[in-house]
């Protein structure tokens, strides 16, 4: 490296082969020592997600302006594509809380690493998921009726409860980080606040898990208590269905694997080493174990419903797979592909196999919890079930997918600008310079 | 939803649903109403310089952390827990107290790389340093490293006659370039006299009335050893990521007077972070 | 609609339908009579089976047999005012469906709908339907609506319930006539005045002498999903083995669905 060195020493400069790293014009609000990609080229990234933000506002306000005849949803298909993502990017956004749980509660102080991305994480879901909720409802102005008159019995006043509460928690969490920013930090009155916030954190991250195990359990409920859907109906523990139990290992099992995933995207993305590896090998131990724990389950769940539930109300298991695209093959890729695949592939740690199988093996995993909300709301509906009923389907309408794709890219916005003002990744400085 | 609500009934369900609730919304509530609290008061205890820097120090890589215990072998290994505070610390006055009698016989006249650290005055890890003078006022100046690194700024903020500044608390701004810079400060007490780069002074202070404190600045045999790893520091922080720049110091020779003309202007906000310990 | 209170007199009824399958030629007067009755919108020109608004459905069932041996039955199936466990009252958020103590018919509140949809997905007869658009009234048909029933707006859920305002104003009328108890003649619902075959026999089957409680325990009745422990009110009777048993059926083996209207 002689030739290209500069020295500090005596008068003359010797400059040979210095690159100048790319001037960014905002670089004032990111954190100081990082290198993020020049304004114009970020710019560039986003604008198609802000199209893609666009196009699907106008979907979503023709739902909201014209009524929910937008959608392909009928009265057969009270739910739709909205309400299966909505369950599936809840059940994504667990990472959050889990993440929460580990750091602040078990005290894994490696968590620090990811638990502010898995905050953002967390709050895009769960904002991006009561924003779809209120377009998905007949009459949005009248969402208070359910604080103002609860049905205490009904799984779905519970989870408006917990997710209205976990979403405050959440937005709270998401507070420092944005104070932390290298402008905000200067005003010292947020200084201060952010400093006192976040001793309450622990205070918070436990409710957090509080909140997020009866929500994530109460969606599950929400099928479960159906007696009058045998394919959905499970028995009780308690006053909770199986069911219930079921989502909350699932979301608990995925969170950490999604949290793992997108690391990896965005370290892949950004070209930069975000974590040390101790940290994505404990959060694919902690989802592969915990899979593995959600996949027994399962399995025993599946077993009892198929020689108890189900024939006691007079139905035959095997004929809710009778139908096509649903075949038996689904309780196959929900247990074994997406379910027992992916918690070996993830518990393997590197031992038999590389551990670039981690990633492939999360993504699984969230396939695998994606399908099982998709049966539980989509086969649910589609299944006949008066005598004189037939299997039915459903496409959801172009307003449908385009207020859905709204989330995904207020998501991604919001998730891009954490990652370039804010300090997503702690370690991110230490592992630049090392 | 209340109990005087229409729908409203004393059972168990009721009450432990809504009771949930409330309980809920009230931690959530009284978080966020008890860290606001907090922050008042805070205010009003003037503790927003502290807690200024020790976030600032929790934001420090583990390298910018090393004790000064460390930095002179006394331990092999050690993170400062105290935001260098050393009037805190329980270990600082026990590891004094071990101090061999030839501990301050290795005392040179500075460091190497013709660096110079007179060793009349006491040194503040972010390269201030302050030296009491005969009237009783302390001096406060800039050390030698930190003098070149930031050669001529184009702003250069010193406080006011009559502020009160705070160790380790912001008392100085500079600008240069592109790159903000702030100085803290290595003692407490008020200003009242303002001087210049050109000068070898900064500003000096009246301390304060409970008496000056200095057993958080470096002075004696620390010192050679914590600027040698100071220098180390500056050279990881400008060899790494990808900029391009492989940077060695080679041994002897004098430095420049003006460091961040060696520094490419873009690399000069993270150097400066740095070695003045803001993250 | 009204809540938990306490009865007119103490004594509670149990409304309830017998459906004779054998009398029904699935004309579809009942179907238009409950539209009228209940100011039921007329459905956009986009509206489909399953977007547009029925509070009574005909289906119609045939025996499976090829042509000219097929015999067909005709089926209406109104909200089947299931008891106290009807699956669609617990799961309501806001507490906007209750079974009514006083009548049992199952109620529903729609200014408090939120439109949430749970209670649809919850229900196995379909009974519900949806306001998936605003609610369009052809020019002078607003003088024409029926003004005992509100009606609803774009984005509620709205069924059959038993055309409760009738038992209103019998009610009305019985406390106009000083009695506390209404009189059996005096409420029947739309579509049983409106049945040209006389297939709805209505009344309360907690009273013993009434025909409908008598003809409930009659031979060849059965309930729709009986096995999924709904405890429905509306009750079916055919002598035809064929129809008892593809209706009784739990769940679906071969039946073709069509609609009526």
């Amino acid at each position: 490296m002689a030739s290209t060195m500069d020295s500090l020493v005596s008068g003359t400069l010797i400059n040979t082969k210095i690159i100048e790293p790319l001037k960014t014009v905002d670089g004032k609000l990111m954190a100081r020592g990082v290198r993020r990609a020049p304004l114009p080229k970020f710019l560039l990234a986003m604008a198609p997600w802000v199209v893609v933000l666009g196009f699907g506002l106008y979907g979503a306000w023709l739902c909201l302006y014209r009524g929910l005849n937008q959608t392909n949803m009928d009265n057969r298909f009270a739910f739709g594509l909205w309400i299966y993502l909505d369950l599936t990017i809840i059940a994504l956004g667990a990472g959050a809380f889990f993440t929460g749980f580990l750091l602040y509660v078990l005290r894994r102080t490696e968590m620090k690493a990811v638990i502010n991305s898995a905050v953002v994480i967390g709050f895009v879901c769960y904002s991006g998921a009561v924003a779809i909720l209120m377009i998905d409802v007949g009459q949005p102005l009248r969402a208070w009726f359910t604080f103002w008159h609860p049905n205490i019995h009904s799984m779905l006043t519970e989870v408006t409860f917990c997710i209205t509460c976990y979403l405050m928690v959440l937005a709270i969490e998401y507070t420092p980080l944005l104070l932390k920013n290298r402008q905000l930090r200067k005003v010292p009155s947020l200084l201060v606040f952010e400093f006192e916030l976040h001793k309450v954190m622990v205070v918070l991250a436990a409710l957090g898990t509080f909140l997020s195990f009866f929500h994530q359990g109460s969606l599950g409920g929400l099928y479960g208590v159906m007696s009058a859907r045998p394919f959905a109906f499970r028995e009780a523990i308690g006053i909770w269905p199986s069911t219930f139990f079921l989502f909350i290992l699932s979301a608990a099992a995925v969170g950490p694997g999604f949290v793992l995933a997108t690391t990896a995207l965005v370290e892949k993305l950004s070209g930069k080493k975000l974590v040390k590896d101790e940290v994505p090998a404990l959060l694919a131990k902690i989802s592969g174990s915990l899979l593995i724990v959600y996949v027994l389950a399962k399995a025993v769940d599946t077993l009892v419903w198929i020689n108890s539930t189900s024939p006691s109300t007079g139905a035959e298991p095997m004929s809710f797979y009778s139908h096509r695209p649903f075949g038996p093959w689904i309780l196959f890729a929900e247990i074994v592909v997406c379910g027992l695949v992916p918690a070996l592939l993830l518990r393997d740690g590197g031992k038999r196999l590389s551990l670039k199988w981690r990633v492939p093996a999360a993504a699984l995993a969230c396939s695998g919890v994606a399908l099982n909300r998709f049966v539980m709301t989509i086969q649910t509906q589609a299944l006949p079930t008066l005598p004189f009923d037939r299997f039915l389907s459903y496409t959801p309408s172009w307003q449908e997918t385009a207020s859905f794709l709204a989330v995904v890219a207020y998501g991604v916005l919001v998730y891009a600008l954490s990652f370039r003002y804010l300090n997503l990744f702690p370690e991110e400085r230490e592992l630049a310079n090392s | 939803m209340f109990p005087w609500s229409p729908d409203f009934t004393f059972d168990v369900g009721h009450v432990i649903f809504l009771g949930a609730f409330y309980l809920v919304v009230l931690v959530i509530g009284g978080s966020v109403a008890m860290a606001a609290f907090r922050a008042i008061r805070d205010f009003r205890q003037q503790r927003q310089e502290a807690i200024r820097w020790h976030g600032d120090f929790e934001d420090l890589p583990v390298s910018a952390r090393r004790c000064r215990h460390e930095l002179t072998g006394e331990v092999r290994s050690r993170t400062c827990p105290n935001a260098f505070d050393c009037r805190e610390c329980e270990a600082h006055p026990a590891l004094v107290a071990l101090r061999s009698s030839d501990f301050e016989a290795t005392a040179g006249t500075g460091a190497d790389y013709g660096l110079s650290m007179p060793p009349d005055r006491m040194y503040h890890r972010g390269h201030t340093w302050a030296k009491k003078e005969e009237d009783g006022t302390v001096t406060v100046g800039l050390d030698d490293l930190g003098r070149r690194l930031l050669g001529h700024p184009d702003r250069l903020d010193l406080p006011v006659s009559g502020t009160r500044v705070e160790a380790n608390g912001v008392a100085i701004r500079a600008k240069k370039g592109n790159a903000d810079v702030r100085l803290l400060s290595p003692v407490d007490g008020t200003v009242v006299q303002v001087g210049s780069l050109e000068d070898g002074w900064l500003y000096r202070v009246s301390p304060p009335e409970g008496g000056l404190d200095t057993r958080h600045l470096l002075s004696g045999a620390e010192v050679r050893p914590w600027i040698l790893r100071e220098v180390e520091r500056l050279q990881e922080v400008l060899a790494g990521e990808k900029s391009g720049v492989g940077l060695a110091l080679a041994d002897g020779g004098t430095p420049l007077e003006d460091l961040s003309i060696a520094i490419p202007k873009n690399e000069w906000d993270r150097a400066f972070g740095e070695m003045f310990l803001e993250p | 609609m009204q809540s938990a209170k306490k009865p007119l007199d103490g004594k509670t009824h149990r409304y309830g339908m017998v459906i004779d399958l054998d009398r029904c030629t699935g004309c579809g007067a009942c179907m238009v009579a409950c539209a009228v009755e209940n100011n039921v919108p007329p459905g956009d020109p986009a509206a489909n089976e399953r977007t547009g608004i029925s509070w009574l459905r005909i289906y119609r069932m045939n025996d499976g047999q090829p042509l000219p041996e097929t015999r067909t039955a005709f089926v209406p199936v109104p909200c089947q005012q299931c008891g106290a466990k009807a699956p669609c009252v617990s799961v309501c958020p806001q507490n906007a469906v209750e079974v009514d103590r006083s009548s049992g018919i199952v109620g529903q509140i729609p200014v408090r709908c939120l439109g949430c949809r749970y209670c649809m997905a919850a229900c196995p007869y379909h009974a519900r339907s949806f306001n998936w658009w605003d609610p369009v009234w052809p020019a002078g048909m607003k003088e024409s609506l029926n003004p005992d029933v509100s009606t609803r707006t774009r984005g509620v859920v709205e069924k059959c319930n038993f055309c409760f305002h009738r038992l209103q104003a019998a009610r009305a009328k019985a406390a106009a006539a000083g009695s506390r108890e209404e009189s059996p003649g005096d409420y029947l619902p739309a579509c049983v005045e409106a049945c040209p075959t006389s297939a709805f026999l209505f009344g309360d089957l907690d009273d013993p002498t009434s025909d409908v409680a008598k003809a409930a325990e009659g031979k060849g009745t059965f309930r729709l999903l009986e096995k999924l422990g709904t405890d429905p009110k509306v009750i079916y009777r055919s002598a035809r083995p064929w129809v008892r048993q593809m209706a009784d059926g739990a769940l679906p083996r071969n039946g073709k669905e069509e609609h009526r209207g």
